[in-house]
């Protein structure tokens, strides 16, 4: 029901311009992706059931995700487990985990991969050299590995918070009732962490369905759904999109079936911890001790690699696609600052661009969404959790189709590019907003309102500065994931408009690594500098709303 | 200024969770609503503030119709139970807030910032942020930030819940000095008793979003209208009764097995069916012996001990259950088992419609 003392305030408006900017940039480009699959005479569906590539593709994807995801919970697991209740030597280096999955671009970690274990690689050749060949790294061997590398982090993520969550008095109250140590452990511990485990586990795989950067340069002649899904975009163009159109329906319903699971899994296991006293990590020393920090540590020091390899590569003499390993030369770097700087100010101006709009809408839009319910504001939460479900691929391609002419023609602009960005990490700056918003009580608004502050006035006086720690660690991940976005961006930049992931993807593409390293290693600093600034000048906790 | 509640209808959903309530509250009064959760106390007050918009119905302060002014025009003062302080602002910063909104600045603000802390004790911790005080040094602020605007009226939300017993006490004090000091009309929200018998000039007993009783401490205590309010007040036994005999003198005869009570009768003077209620304090008990014949005949079945008093439980040879409250020398001095009279003066117990 609208009452009139609705129709005065300003929130119902806001909520209605929300609605329509939404509605604009997120629902009309997925639903063009889900009607265009069947236009005209062209039926994207029987095209896809007499394409042999095309089902392999989904086939591949499938067993992919499935294999990454084992791999991930056998590593991420057991180390978030020894991490959370012993400490050894060592320990101190995989605080640095979260951090290293933030900083490291995925189309880095599959360069720097590929620059070690490739055909010409270092470790490659060092092999060689003492008589042992390895397989090609190119196809599954290299895409597992280099993708359970690149998302272990996210499993072990989630499996830290829930074992630290856990109430160890739990375990002790099974140990009195009989049960040994490792036994109450299995029955009584598993059961409340395992959905943490699974929900992180969906997330992992859903990531690996929508990956592109690593598919791409790693699966050659092996068909992946992104791989063929951006190849039909390149060759059908935004005129005529339906294959592209058909795969990206495949790949949202796939995403979104996961999604489902999690939500199902997640909502049937959500225990109440009454009063967690998380248990105090126990000192491990002795040769277990000392095995469990060397296995850790060498984990973690292999997640580490691209950085080394990328800080070598920015600085080495190449001849073309030679790498000429020992001799340095600062002639790359001068390229990115001095002969072709356009990409790195490229990122700068557009992922600034996507951060500052982003964080404005998602702490405007969740404080609708939160504080000033109304008919509108469910639709609000629903449709900026959209993108989720779509991976960056899916979303260029709904860009592209919707905006390449038509009413609202925005193909080549830098407007696409920006909003490339926006929507696809539009739900992180949201879920961080509504998550702070829920622990602001209505009573500190209510208070300032008594005390003779209207509710404009009040949200900026007072919501506006207690979600400020929120706001500056949601800004610092937007830009950071912003910065190294690819899949969405590569489908919708135009010559002149290439960031510096676009760049580095291009580069590799053409084997040119020196190169690529020195666009690499200024893009992580583009990346890692505000996270330093953010957190030594600032004080802002970055992971606070992860 | 006095608040004036003409035929208040709230609306959540469909329900009415207050439906034509009617209510004035005098300039200067200290008024508090009582009643337990859900009974609509929180919302009447809430729709003084203005933060919940009346379906039907017109609120006044003094002679100005509010109901439709949104809450930041209504100059009110306002005291959560979370205490509500910015906590992002320092304690002088919180204090100044309202005064900022109604621009004020300067030193001219801050004195007065600085002598309204001082007013409740807290004149030293003025530049420390929510977080390093205490709960009690919180809802002080809290109290000192709605008293610094001079606001028509002060409203509270169940401000004493969040506090230790003793602190309660304490505060309890700082809110009645405040009030009577700046004669300031006080709406109280709580669900504790004690805290309403002890602080408030006028009480109104909330039940389903009506007001049940109103009246002055005393009043509500010893003369309860409804059996809600004498339970809810204070503890009382009821038990259904038949009025054996109504008196002229507005006493009631009433049978309990072969024991006769004598009890004021509030009844109409066609009706008999009511309830007696006797409150555990007004029983008194002395050792049973065969010659007696006044009170009611029991048995201790079950005692505690709580230092002042006893509280006792006694089977009637109905079974009834009564509770007995004995105080004094040897208030302890009956066991489990032991056959005792409990008497009542005719003053203290009262028949009322059921």
């Amino acid at each position: 029901m609208i009452r009139a003392a609705d129709l005065r305030a300003p929130w119902l408006w806001l909520s209605l311009a929300a609605l329509v900017a939404l509605l604009v940039f997120i629902v009309y480009p997925v639903a063009n992706i889900l009607t265009a699959s069947v236009s005209g005479d062209q039926n994207g569906w029987s095209r896809l059931l007499s394409d042999p590539r095309g089902l392999s593709a989904i086939l591949n994807t499938l067993i992919l995700a499935s294999a990454v995801t084992c791999t991930c919970v056998l590593i991420g697991v057991p180390l978030a487990y020894v991490t959370a209740r012993y400490r050894f030597f060592g320990k101190s280096i995989i605080a640095l985990l979260p951090l290293i999955t933030l900083v490291i671009p995925e189309v880095i970690s599959a360069q720097t991969w590929l620059m070690a274990l490739g055909n010409n690689g270092l470790i490659t050749r060092f092999l060689r050299d003492i008589g042992i060949q390895l397989p090609s790294f190119y196809g599954w061997f290299g895409l597992v590995t280099v993708m359970t590398f690149v998302y272990y982090t996210y499993v072990y993520i989630g499996t830290v918070a829930a074992i630290s969550g856990f109430d160890s008095t739990l375990e002790e109250a099974a140990q009195s009732l009989g049960t040994s140590p490792a036994r109450s452990r299995m029955k009584v511990m598993l059961p409340v962490i395992l959905p943490s485990i699974l929900a992180s586990a969906l997330l992992v795989f859903t990531m690996v369905v929508g990956n592109f950067a690593i598919s791409m340069i790693l699966s050659n002649r092996l068909p992946l759904l992104s791989v063929v899904t951006y190849q039909a975009a390149v060759s059908e163009g935004g005129a005529a999109p339906v294959m592209q159109s058909t795969f990206a329906t495949v790949s949202v319903v796939m995403v979104m079936l996961i999604l489902f699971l999690n939500r199902w899994i997640v909502s049937r296991g959500r225990f109440e911890i009454a009063q967690g006293r998380g248990a105090r990590p126990v000192p491990i020393t002795g040769w277990r001790g000392a095995a469990i920090g060397l296995a850790a540590s060498f984990i973690v020091i292999v997640s580490l690699v691209p950085l080394a390899v990328i800080a070598v590569g920015a600085f080495t003499v190449s001849r073309g696609p030679v790498m000429q390993w020992g001799n340095w030369t600062l002639a790359n770097m001068e390229r990115v600052f001095i002969n072709a700087p356009q990409p790195l100010v490229n990122s700068l101006i557009y992922a600034g661009a996507a951060t500052l709009i982003g964080i404005c809408f998602s702490a405007l839009v969740s404080y609708l969404i939160i504080k000033k319910r109304n008919a509108v504001t469910p639709w609000l939460d629903y449709i900026s959790s959209i993108p989720l479900a779509l991976s960056g691929t899916v979303l260029g391609i709904g860009l592209v189709v919707s905006f390449n002419s038509g009413w609202l023609p925005l193909t080549g602009t830098a407007t696409i590019m920006v909003l490339a960005l926006l929507v696809r990490r539009l739900p992180f700056g949201m879920r961080s907003a509504q998550a702070t918003l829920h622990n602001i009580p209505n009573s500190i608004e209510e208070a300032s309102i008594s005390l003779g502050s209207p509710p404009m006035r009040t949200f900026f006086k007072v919501v506006l500065p207690m979600m400020g720690p929120a706001i500056a660690s949601a800004a610092i991940l937007t830009w950071t994931t912003s910065v190294s976005e690819l899949s969405a961006s590569i489908l919708v930049y135009s010559g002149g408009r290439e960031t510096l992931t676009i760049q580095v993807f291009r580069l590799i593409g053409s084997n040119l690594m020196a190169y690529a390293s020195a666009y690499g290693l200024v893009l992580i600093a583009v990346i890692i500098i505000p996270i330093i600034v953010a957190t030594k000048v600032f004080k802002v906790d970055v992971f606070a709303s992860k | 200024m006095g608040i004036d509640i003409r035929n208040l209808y709230v609306n959540y959903g469909g329900m009415d969770v207050i439906a034509d309530l009617s209510l004035t509250i005098p300039e200067g009064c200290f008024f508090t609503l009582l009643g337990p959760s859900g009974c609509g106390k929180t919302t009447l007050l809430r729709t003084i503030a203005g933060f919940v918009q009346a379906a039907k119905g017109n609120i006044y302060f003094q002679s100005q119709d509010v109901t439709r002014l949104p809450p930041h025009r209504r100059n009110i003062g306002m005291v959560f139970q979370d205490y509500a302080l910015f906590p992002d602002k320092t304690v002088a910063e919180n204090v100044a807030y309202g005064l900022r909104a109604r621009g004020e600045s300067g030193e001219a603000m801050m004195k007065k910032v600085r002598h309204e802390l001082e007013h409740v004790g807290l004149g030293h911790v003025m530049d420390r942020h929510p977080a390093a005080l205490s709960g009690g040094q919180r809802q002080r602020v809290a109290l000192a930030r709605a008293m610094v605007i001079k606001p028509q009226v002060l409203l509270m939300d169940e401000p004493l819940s969040n506090l230790d017993a003793k602190l309660r006490i304490q505060i309890r004090e700082t809110i009645c000095d405040l009030q009577r000091e700046a004669n300031i009309t006080t709406v109280f929200v709580t669900h504790d008793q004690e805290e309403a018998l002890s602080m408030s000039d006028q009480i109104g007993v909330m039940n389903k979003g009506k007001v049940e009783q109103l009246g002055t401490p005393k009043e509500i205590y010893a003369t309860p209208r409804t059996a809600y309010v004498a339970d809810f007040v204070g503890a009382a036994n009821r038990i259904n009764v038949t009025v054996a005999e109504a008196n002229s003198d507005g006493t009631a005869r009433i049978m309990l097995g072969d024991a006769a009570i004598l009890a004021r009768n509030t009844l109409t003077a066609t009706s008999r069916d009511g309830i007696l209620i006797m409150r555990p304090e007004d029983l008194r008990l002395k050792p049973r012996t065969s010659a007696e014949t006044q009170g009611l005949k029991g048995r201790v079945v079950k005692r505690q001990y709580l230092g002042g008093k006893t509280s006792y439980k006694l089977a009637l040879p109905d079974e009834t259950l009564i509770n007995v409250d004995s105080h004094g020398d040897d208030h302890d001095g009956f066991e489990i088992g032991a056959d005792v009279i409990a008497t009542i003066d005719p003053s203290k117990a009262m028949v009322i419609a059921s």
